[in-house]
């Protein structure tokens, strides 16, 4: 009986530590990041008593929807763009090795470090009116050249260049986990190479897919940079809008309301995530 | 394979391409951001230097983010031994609040700290840039910090306390040192966060607490100045440098212990 009550004690001066470790982080989170988070909450319903006419002036209005699908479609387009990029080149790094991968990987991880102002820069510069972009067109004999800056076309370009090094260290932390051997069985069993890829890699690498779209698919919901400086300002992505909505309108109940659906998008995406892989694994 | 590889090439050019253009872009001479450029001179450069409004969100860059490295480890090491050693009630709570900061968008935050840190009377000013940086920065740095200590070896713990070392004794002479390189990595990842951190700090740090990001993003919305492209060849050399220091640290090491190991056999 005194052994256990001395375990009894041991234990509760345990959690009484493991609870002083973790209270700095708890208080501070809690008043620098859930109460700033609540009141982004309290906003969109309080005007100044409880009202939903934030989120009707959001549903009822063609401007607002046009930005929810605008932001979904060229999300989807990033995404599907960054995985297409980023497969081929995860795959031969990962085949190849040697050399050839460490100078591949070197690449990605510059372009992975480099600040996203510095490449959107780059972009601004590229797509640019006196940009080498539109010069190699003219001389290709489109004259004039389109207008190539401030489109859609020229914030969805530079969002997928930021995000294909995301995709690539998804897809290549699964891939080079892969045995190789199954393939080879498959092949000495008959299947062709690229049914031997389709019905074994491409299956085995799904993680890498599932994990790295998830990842460029959430990060691309909320960009506020790029799509700012380069896409159009009439086809504003969400965070654009919540950014317009703060700064030139000073609506913080609209804004709120545009941030908490925002909010709302990106949770149901990570809910999915989390119901069907885990949370825990995205990020390795 | 081999289109595979073409694929492979033709998707690396597009990543290292565009990076390098800003390169000759800080040399040259035209007032805009042409290229290829009418000519080459250093003059951009020199101004950069010369400039306040661009030396001082250099400076408020590297104090934010030394004081966010600092504040973001004195939070996350003591809640990672926590996190990491302890089964509790409230554990997975605990997990999700840690991560909340990487799952909700900046944009989101930013508008939130635009209202309440005005109500609190620290918009504008460098703490309340390190406040707001420090929340966002905490995700990355408890996922490096808790994987380092899930890989740390407790037996080394139990034997310094069997050969009668005090719990605070083990932890300084053995736990610590041992950490001590996760502890660095988790502290750096915070600070290229915070240096990084753009939508935040374009929204709540004004012009008095500046940081490079919002000066950038400023810079090139409004006057499209030519100096950008200095900053940016200057942030990219420091990146080149960064990925690169490692390889030829191997390379250099490499040639000593051949040079050593010639030596001795002779």
């Amino acid at each position: 009986m005194t052994q256990g009550t001395g375990i009894m004690m041991q234990q509760r001066a345990g959690r009484r530590t493991t609870w002083l470790l973790l209270l700095p982080v708890l208080v501070f989170l809690a008043v620098f990041f859930l109460v700033p988070l609540g009141q982004v909450l309290y906003f969109s319903v309080m005007d100044p008593t409880f009202t939903l006419h934030h989120y009707l002036a959001f549903f009822t209005d063609d401007f607002y929807w046009r930005v929810l699908f605008g932001t979904f479609r060229t999300t989807a387009i990033v995404t599907a763009f960054s995985l297409l990029l980023s497969y081929p080149l995860s795959y031969a790094i990962v085949r190849l090795g040697g050399g050839f991968a460490t100078a591949m990987l070197l690449i990605v991880a510059m372009s992975f470090w480099t600040s996203f102002l510095v490449r959107t820069f780059a972009w601004m510069v590229i797509l640019g009116n006196n940009g080498p972009l539109r010069a190699i067109l003219a001389t290709m004999g489109w004259t004039p050249p389109p207008e190539l800056l401030f489109t859609r076309f020229s914030s969805t370009l530079a969002m997928v260049h930021l995000l294909v090094p995301f995709m690539v260290l998804a897809l290549y932390s699964v891939m080079k986990k892969i045995d190789y051997t199954l393939v080879r069985a498959a092949i000495s069993l008959g299947a062709t190479p690229f049914e031997a890829f389709r019905r074994v890699f491409l299956p085995l690498s799904a993680p890498g897919i599932v994990n790295g779209c998830t990842l460029v698919f959430i990060m691309c919901l909320g960009f506020y940079v790029t799509p700012v400086l380069l896409g159009s300002p009439r086809e504003q992505m969400i965070a654009g809008l919540i950014g317009t909505q703060i700064e030139e309108f000073l609506e913080f109940g609209e804004a709120s309301a545009t941030a908490v659906i925002l909010l709302c998008v990106t949770m149901t995406v990570f809910a999915i995530y989390n119901r069907f892989v885990g949370l825990d694994k995205l990020w390795g | 394979m081999r289109i595979v590889i073409a694929l492979a090439l033709l998707s690396a050019l597009f990543i290292l391409g565009p990076l390098l253009i800003v390169v000759p872009m800080s040399f040259s001479t035209a007032k805009s951001f042409a290229f290829p450029p009418p000519d080459y001179w250093l003059g951009y450069y020199r101004a950069f230097f010369a400039d306040i409004r661009w030396t001082q969100p250099v400076i408020n860059s590297v104090l934010i983010a030394l004081a966010t490295m600092l504040l973001t480890m004195a939070l996350v090491i003591p809640a990672s031994f926590a996190m990491v050693r302890q089964r509790f009630l409230g554990r997975s709570a605990m997990n999700l609040l840690l991560m909340m900061p990487m799952i909700v968008p900046h944009i989101v935050m930013a508008l939130g700290y635009y209202s309440y840190f005005g109500h609190l009377k620290i918009i504008h000013s460098p703490l309340g840039v390190v406040l707001a940086h420090t929340c966002l920065s905490v995700p990355v740095c408890y996922l490096i910090i808790a994987a380092a200590l899930k890989g740390f070896d407790r037996n080394l713990e139990r034997a310094a306390m069997n050969l009668g070392a005090s719990p605070l004794r083990t932890f300084w002479e053995v736990t610590f040192p041992v950490l001590r390189p996760g502890f660095l990595v988790g502290g750096l990842f915070a600070f290229i966060h915070s240096f990084d951190e753009a939508v935040v700090a374009i929204f709540i740090s004004g012009q008095a607490a500046s940081t490079l990001p919002r000066k950038m993003f400023d810079s090139i919305r409004i006057e499209a100045d030519p100096i950008v492209s200095v900053v940016s060849t200057l942030l990219f050399a420091a990146v080149l440098l960064a990925v690169l220091s490692p390889l030829l640290w191997r390379a250099i090491s490499n040639t000593r212990r051949q040079v050593q190991s010639g030596t001795a056999t002779a």
